[in-house]
C-alpha cells in the first residue's frame, strides 16, 4: 500500500480502533475507537477497492462512504449470524477489520504501486472567530444534551410504593422488597405470613425516595397437593388500619396454567 | 518576541500554505442552532419536571434553529461546500431535537420493539429470534444487525448504539439527498432548499427519527437514488463503480424493512420503463431493476413470509375504509383528533398552522411543477417526482378515512422525496432577480417555517411533542414511573419469561425489561387485561400461549403505547381508571401475586393453591 496515504491511514485506523474497541473496557474510548470502525472504514474501503484509480468528489465520497458502511453493518449480521461464534464483540471486529484490510489491499492493486491516487491530508486554517463561534455551539449543544439527560425533581407526578415477593432457590424460602418511589420518605409496617415455625412477623423500616429493602425468609415447605401459602402486607406508618399493598405467594408453583 | 524571529522559513512557509477554511457564516448560524436546541431541551426539561410548560419555547427553538439555515440557504452568497455543511447543521440539530426529547430512554412504541431485537441479537448471539409486539420484525433484520455492531464493540445498551446508528443515518439521508438534487438539477441552492423543504415532511422530525427500521431504509434508499444518478453522470468507463453501492445498498434494504425494498423495485421499475420510452442514451437500468425485485421478492419468500400476513390487513383495511368513508359508510375521520378519547383535541392555532403549511406546499408545487416540466421533463427520475407530488395529495385524502390515515401518513415520508424537489423549483420563482429580493428571500424562509412547524405538528400527536416524566428526582434520588419500576424489576429478577400486560406495560417488558410480553390483539390479551370479569375463554388463551405471568392495571392509559409509560399527573390527561375488579380478578382464581405498586399488579397463575 506504499503510496497510497489514505489507504494506509484507513488500515491503520482501522486495526487501531479495532484493538481499541476490543481490549480497552472503558466505554468511551471503545465508542471513539467503534464508531470510524463501524458507521465509516467499511465503506471508504469498499469504495476505494470499487473505484481504483479514480475517486469520486470528496463530498459523495463521504457521504457515500457511510451510506455504504451502514449497507455493510447490516448485511454482516447475516454473515455473522451462520458462524459458529455468532454476533459478538470479536467477531463483528475481526469481520470489520479484515473487511477494511482486504478492501484497501484490493483498491491499492487496482491503483497501481507507487502512484499517488490518495489525497495528501492537510488540515486547513480556521479563523479565530470562526473557531470561537463554533466551540461556543459545540458547548452549548454539549449543555442541551447534558440538561436533557439529567433527570429533574417532579414534585407534581404521582409517586408510589411497589411491594414484591418471588420464592428463593428451591421454594424453600421467599425473598420480599419494599421498593419507594415516592417522593419524600416514608415509614411502613410489613407484615409476613406462613414464615417456617413462627407466627405471623411484622417489621417496622423507613424507605428513602428510591431506597428498596429486602427480606430473605424461610417458609414451610409444603406439597403440590397443600401448598404453603405466604402473604406480605404492606402498610404506612401513617395509616396502620389501611391495607396499602399485598402480594401472595403459594409454595410450590404448580405446572402449568389453571 | 524571540520565537517568531527564530521561527523555522520551511514552517512559516507551510503554515502559510495551509488552506484556509471559508466557512461562511456557518459558524454563527451553528451557534443560533445550539441555542434553538437548548431551548428544545429546556422546554423538555420542564416537560419531565412535569411544569406543564409552554410549547411556545419549544416551537422557538425548532425555528431558532431551522430559520438561519433556511435563510443561508436561500442567498446566492454560500458555496456548495457551505451549503452541504448547513445541511449537515439542519439534519443532526433537527435529529437532537428528538434526542433531547427522548434522551433517557427509547419511547416511542416501535422503538422498544426494535431496541427489543437489538437486545435479543446481543444476548443470544443470533439473528430472528421472535419478536412478540411486531412478529415480522427480527425477519428483517438490517437494523438490529447494524445495532448490535455498536452494543458488542462499545459495550453501549440498544439506546445508545440505537442512537448513533439512527444519527448516522440521518447524517446520511439529508447530505446524500442534497446530493442527489444537486446532480439532477445543476444547483447547489436548490438542492439546499430541497432539503430544507423535505425537514417540512410530517414524518420527518420525530417518526422518521426514531429507532425503527424505516429510519435505516429510507436513508438507504437515498444514498443508492444518489449513486444511481451519480452514475449516469459518470463517464462510461466508471459507471461500473457505482454499482458496488448501489447493490450493496439494494441489499441492505431488503434485509432492513419491507415497504421500502418494494419501494425501491417499484422505483428502479418506472425507470426502466421511462429510460425505454424516451430511449435514453444513458444504459437502461432494467438490470438494477431486476435485482431489486428479485431481492425484494427473494427476501419476503424465504426469510419474511409474515409480512404478507403483517402487510396486507393494513392495505386491504386502509382501502375498504377508502370505500367506505367514499360511499358515505362511515363518517370520515376528524383531522387532529388522536384515537385515544383521553387526548385533547390539538388546539385550534396549532391546525391552522398545519393547514397553511399543506396550502404554501400546493402553492409551491403549482408554481414548481410548470419550472420542473418545462425544465427537466425529458429526466425520467425528475418526472417520478412529479408523480411522487400528486400522489403526496392525494394521500393527503386517506387521513380522511379512519383506517387508512396511517398507511397515508406512512406513504408520505416517501412521495415528499418528488414533492420536496418540484416544490424547491416554485420556491426558486421568489428569491428570481428584481426588486425586493431581500423581502422575498424573508417570505420564502418565513414559509419555510410554517412548513417545517406544520409538519411537525401534523405529524406527532400535540399532547406528546414534549417530553414527560419518566425518570425523576426525589430529594436527590433516582425514582422511575410504575410501569419502567416494573420492567427494571423484571429484568433484576426474570430472564426472558413470558408476560401478558397491557400494550403499553408490555413494550416497557420487553424493552430494557428483556421479557417475552405479549400486548394487544394477537393473542388478545387486551381484553383478558381490561375486562372486570374473567371470561370462559380468557383463561384457556393464556394457557394455549403459555403466560403465567399477567400485568393487570387499573391504568386505562396502559393501552396507549404513545403515553402509558409516564409518572401519572394529577389534573392531566390520563387519570382515569378501570373498575378495580380489572385487576383484582385474577385474585380469585386465585393466583400469586407477585408485585403490587397500587396502580399495577403482577400475577403468577402457576403460583396457587
Amino acid at each position: 500500500m506504499r503510496g497510497h496515504r489514505d489507504l494506509t491511514l484507513a488500515c491503520l485506523a482501522a486495526i487501531l480502533c479495532a484493538a481499541m474497541a476490543v481490549a480497552v473496557p472503558v466505554e468511551i474510548v471503545r465508542i471513539l475507537a467503534a464508531v470510524p470502525l463501524a458507521l465509516f472504514l467499511p465503506g471508504y474501503a469498499t469504495l476505494a477497492v470499487a473505484f481504483g484509480a479514480r475517486r469520486p468528489p470528496t463530498p459523495t465520497l463521504l457521504v457515500a462512504s457511510v451510506g455504504t458502511s451502514l449497507s455493510v453493518l447490516a448485511l454482516s449480521g447475516l454473515l455473522l449470524d451462520l458462524l459458529p461464534g455468532g454476533i459478538e464483540t470479536l467477531t463483528w471486529a475481526i469481520l470489520l477489520l479484515a473487511l477494511v484490510l482486504a478492501c484497501c489491499r484490493g483498491a491499492a492493486l487496482r491503483r497501481g504501486p507507487g502512484r499517488r491516487a490518495g489525497p495528501r491530508l492537510r488540515v486547513p486554517r480556521l479563523a479565530r472567530r470562526d473557531l470561537g463561534l463554533l466551540v461556543a455551539a459545540a458547548a452549548i449543544a454539549t449543555a442541551a444534551f447534558v440538561l436533557a439527560q439529567t433527570p429533574l425533581p417532579a414534585g407534581k407526578a404521582t409517586g408510589f410504593t411497589a411491594l414484591w415477593m418471588l420464592p428463593g432457590a428451591g421454594e424453600r424460602s421467599v425473598e420480599v422488597g419494599v421498593v419507594s418511589s415516592e417522593h419524600d420518605r416514608r415509614d411502613y409496617l410489613l407484615r409476613l405470613e406462613g414464615v417456617r415455625g413462627q407466627a405471623p412477623r411484622s417489621s417496622r423500616f423507613g424507605l428513602e425516595p428510591g431506597e428498596e429493602k429486602t427480606f430473605r425468609l424461610p417458609v414451610s415447605r409444603g406439597t403440590a397437593a397443600h401448598p404453603t401459602r405466604v402473604t406480605a402486607s404492606l402498610y404506612q406508618v401513617s395509616e396502620p388500619g389501611h391495607l396499602y399493598r399485598r402480594v401472595v405467594s403459594w409454595m410450590p408453583r404448580k405446572k402449568g396454567l389453571p | 518576541m524571540p520565537a517568531s524571529r527564530t521561527e523555522d522559513p520551511k514552517r512559516a512557509a507551510g503554515r502559510l500554505r495551509r488552506p484556509a477554511l471559508d466557512l461562511g457564516h456557518l459558524p454563527a448560524i451553528a451557534l443560533c442552532a445550539a441555542l434553538g436546541l437548548l431551548l428544545c431541551s429546556l422546554d423538555n426539561g420542564l416537560g419531565r419536571a412535569a411544569l406543564q410548560p409552554t410549547t411556545l419555547t419549544y416551537w422557538a427553538g425548532l425555528l431558532l434553529i431551522a430559520l438561519p439555515i433556511f435563510y443561508r440557504l436561500g442567498s446566492k452568497e454560500p458555496s456548495p461546500g457551505e451549503r452541504l455543511l448547513l445541511v449537515v447543521l439542519l439534519g443532526l440539530a433537527l435529529y437532537g431535537v428528538k434526542v433531547v426529547r427522548d434522551s433517557l430512554l427509547f419511547n416511542f412504541p416501535d422503538e422498544l420493539v426494535h431496541a427489543f431485537n437489538a437486545q435479543q441479537i446481543v444476548e443470544h448471539h443470533h439473528l430472528y429470534r421472535f419478536n412478540p409486539a411486531l412478529p415480522v420484525t427480527p425477519h428483517y433484520p438490517g437494523l438490529g444487525s447494524a445495532t448490535s455492531a455498536l452494543m458488542t464493540l462499545t459495550g453501549m445498551s440498544s439506546f445508545g448504539a440505537g442512537t448513533l446508528v439512527i444519527a448516522a443515518g440521518r447524517l446520511t439521508f439529508v447530505t446524500a439527498l442534497f446530493l442527489l438534487f444537486n446532480r439532477i438539477g445543476g444547483s447547489a441552492r436548490a438542492a439546499g432548499l430541497g432539503v430544507a423543504i423535505y425537514t417540512g415532511s410530517s414524518n420527518f422530525l420525530f417518526w422518521g427519527a426514531q429507532f425503527s427500521y424505516e429510519s435505516l431504509a429510507l436513508p438507504l434508499l437515498v444514498v443508492v437514488l444518489m449513486c444511481f444518478v451519480e452514475r449516469e453522470a459518470a463517464a462510461p468507463s466508471w459507471r461500473a463503480a457505482w454499482l458496488v453501492p448501489i447493490v450493496l445498498g439494494i441489499l441492505a434494504i431488503a434485509v432492513t424493512h419491507h415497504i421500502t425494498s418494494y419501494a425501491a423495485a417499484a422505483i428502479l421499475i418506472a425507470l426502466a420503463i421511462l429510460y425505454r420510452v424516451f430511449e435514453l442514451r444513458a444504459p437502461n437500468p432494467w438490470p438494477l431493476a431486476l435485482f431489486a425485485t428479485v431481492v425484494a421478492a427473494g427476501w419476503l419468500l424465504i426469510a419474511a413470509r409474515q409480512t404478507v400476513g403483517y402487510l396486507s390487513p393494513v392495505l386491504g383495511d386502509a382501502i375498504r375504509a377508502i370505500f367506505k368513508t367514499a360511499s358515505g359508510e362511515t363518517a370520515p375521520r376528524t383531522l387532529f383528533h388522536a384515537s385515544a378519547n383521553t387526548v385533547g383535541v390539538t388546539p385550534f392555532p396549532a391546525r391552522a398552522v398545519a393547514l397553511l403549511a399543506i396550502a404554501l406546499l400546493g402553492i409551491g408545487f403549482v408554481f414548481g411543477i410548470r419550472v420542473v416540466w418545462r425544465r427537466f421533463r425529458r429526466e425520467p427520475l425528475v418526472l417520478l417526482f412529479c408523480l411522487a407530488s400528486l400522489g403526496f395529495f392525494a394521500a393527503l385524502v386517506l387521513r380522511f378515512a379512519p383506517a387508512a390515515w396511517e398507511t397515508g401518513n406512512r406513504a408520505g415520508e416517501f412521495l415528499f422525496l418528488g414533492l420536496a424537489f418540484v416544490v424547491t423549483y416554485g420556491a426558486a420563482e421568489l428569491l428570481r432577480a428584481g426588486p425586493n429580493l431581500r423581502r422575498r428571500r424573508l417570505l420564502l424562509v418565513a414559509g419555510l417555517g410554517i412548513v417545517l412547524v406544520g409538519g411537525a405538528i401534523s405529524g406527532w400527536p400535540w399532547d406528546v411533542q414534549l417530553a414527560r416524566p419518566l425518570k425523576v428526582t426525589a430529594e436527590e434520588r433516582r425514582i422511575v414511573s410504575e410501569p419502567l419500576a416494573l420492567a427494571e424489576w423484571a429484568k433484576r429478577r426474570f430472564s426472558g419469561h413470558r408476560f401478558a400486560a397491557p400494550e403499553a406495560d408490555a413494550r416497557m417488558l420487553m424493552a430494557p425489561g428483556g421479557q417475552i410480553a405479549f400486548g394487544g390483539q394477537g393473542p388478545d390479551v387486551e381484553d383478558i387485561v381490561s375486562t372486570p370479569q374473567l371470561a370462559p375463554w380468557q383463561l384457556p388463551v393464556l394457557r394455549r400461549h403459555h403466560l403465567p405471568y399477567v400485568v393487570a392495571d387499573r391504568r386505562q392509559i396502559s393501552s396507549d403505547t404513545l403515553r402509558g409509560y409516564y409518572f401519572e399527573i394529577p389534573g392531566q390527561e390520563g387519570e382515569e381508571l378501570y373498575p378495580p375488579d380489572v385487576v383484582h380478578k385474577f385474585s380469585k382464581i386465585p393466583a400469586g401475586r407477585l408485585w403490587d405498586s397500587g396502580r399495577i399488579v403482577l400475577y403468577d397463575l402457576e403460583s396457587r393453591p
